[in-house]
């Protein structure tokens, strides 16, 4: 059990009650997430490399019914769950955060605006980056060079839906882009409309993780495009996806009450 | 040249814009030829994803009528109407395609004359636009 191992099953089990920890290990040279029960030895944790543990919670999480569930969060993971229970899809009293603040390279890569968990328990707090370089080059090209960037990113799209599968925040049963009028089942690139779609769907959930750029088997620039419309949902509604409490502005009427139907996660 | 007849749809719904452009059309209101519509039981059945879908296959320009606010046959149909396809425009223009191609008005069933103002208008705004630039992308 290395250093870290031991810090948080201390934080996790000891101080805070949590009967597993979901944390990123090493054993035999491979770092895989792994549900760590209490009382087992904790092993190699590492959290050095940015990896998605919301996405395997969310899958784990159905098989585990019982006992509170301590998981190592970033603030773009602890932004993802607010999301999701605000969704009634977990349930808070059951989670243990472990806040964990990026490194500065970290921060950088993700041109992250927000990097700082609410509670620091591993790691350092580190400046946030105000801005994304290729969003501001983005805002002072035209129209049509706009759309010409963005056509030949898309092109290299090969519908691999790797963008979809590791966002922590993209948690429909059926999946629109799935639908073969949006994106048809043979040919790649899929059309300009694959992205849009995937655009609107995110638009009122994406806490700006990267997964999905990081995950890109294309290298599209698909945070800059998430972070653009970002802007865009902060502007005209003045909402921040990853809130904790407040709804998003498309599950309410534009007197700001809840619409009826409860089906309308997405 | 030929002058530039754009492809139009205009996405109405059943209970008001769709009684509004049938009251146009018994009015012999002229209107411009270039329009298609499609009636659907509620401006909310337009989700973006067909408006995206029209614009990326080529239609000039989409536009998306309801019942006036407070009106909505489902209540408040509309007002998800009124969130989503602003939202829409906005991303349309972040990756550079002019977001007034897509434009969501009020009709409801007795304004046959505001159906004609409105596509009429639309129209006129598209032609100033140019063929949808869209129409010539290959993924
Ligand atoms: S950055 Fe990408 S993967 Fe992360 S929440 Fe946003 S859309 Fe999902
Ligand atoms: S991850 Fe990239 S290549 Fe894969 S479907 Fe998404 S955009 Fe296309
Ligand atoms: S029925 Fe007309 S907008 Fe809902």
């Amino acid at each position: 059990m290395n250093e870290l191992g031991k810090k948080l099953a201390r934080i996790a089990f000891d101080e805070r009650g949590a009967d597993y920890l979901l944390a990123m290990r090493e054993e035999h040279g491979n770092v895989a997430p792994s549900m760590i029960r209490k009382g087992e030895d904790a092993g190699d944790v590492r959290v050095d490399l940015p990896y998605q543990l919301v996405n395997i919670l969310s899958n784990i999480y159905p098989w585990v019914p019982k006992g509170r569930i301590a998981v190592v969060c970033r603030r773009c993971d602890e932004k993802a769950l607010n999301e999701i229970i605000k969704r009634n899809l977990m349930d808070r009293d059951r989670l243990i955060l472990i806040g964990l603040a990026c490194t500065r390279e970290q921060v950088a890569l993700c041109r992250c605006s927000d990097p700082v968990p609410s509670k620091v328990d591993i790691g350092e707090a580190n400046a946030p980056v105000r801005e994304d370089p290729l969003m501001v080059k983005l805002d002072s090209m035209s129209q049509q060079d706009r759309l010409k960037f963005w056509t030949s990113e898309f092109r290299k799209c090969n519908k691999c839906f790797g963008c979809t599968l590791n966002c922590p925040v993209c948690f429909c049963d059926d999946c629109v882009l799935e639908e073969h009028t949006f994106t048809p089942e043979l040919g790649i690139p899929p059309s300009f409309a694959f992205h849009l779609v995937r655009s609107m769907h995110m638009s009122d959930k994406c806490i700006e993780c990267g997964e999905c750029e990081r995950s890109c088997a294309g290298g599209i620039p698909l945070l800059t495009l998430r972070k653009m419309a970002n802007r865009d949902m902060k502007r005209m509604f003045g909402y921040e996806a990853g809130d904790k409490e407040k709804v998003s502005p498309l599950l309410t009427t534009l007197e700001g009450k809840l619409l009826e139907d409860g089906e309308h996660v997405c | 040249m030929t002058e530039f007849n754009p492809t139009i749809l205009a996405f109405c719904c059943n209970w008001c814009s769709y009684a509004g452009a049938d009251l146009a059309g018994v009015s012999r209101l002229q209107m411009p030829p270039n329009v298609h519509v499609v009636r659907v039981m509620c401006s909310a059945s337009v989700k973006p994803e067909y408006i995206f879908k029209s614009l990326v296959q080529g239609i000039d320009g989409v536009l998306v009528l309801g019942c006036h606010i407070g009106d909505c046959h489902y209540l408040t149909g509309n007002h998800r109407t009124a969130k989503r396809v602003p939202i829409a425009q906005k991303l349309l223009d972040d990756v550079g395609v002019d977001s007034r191609r897509v434009k969501l008005d009020w009709v409801s069933a007795a304004e046959g004359e505001k159906f004609q103002q409105v596509i009429t208008e639309f129209v006129d705004e598209i032609k100033g636009l140019g063929p949808n630039p869209m129409r010539g992308v290959r993924l």
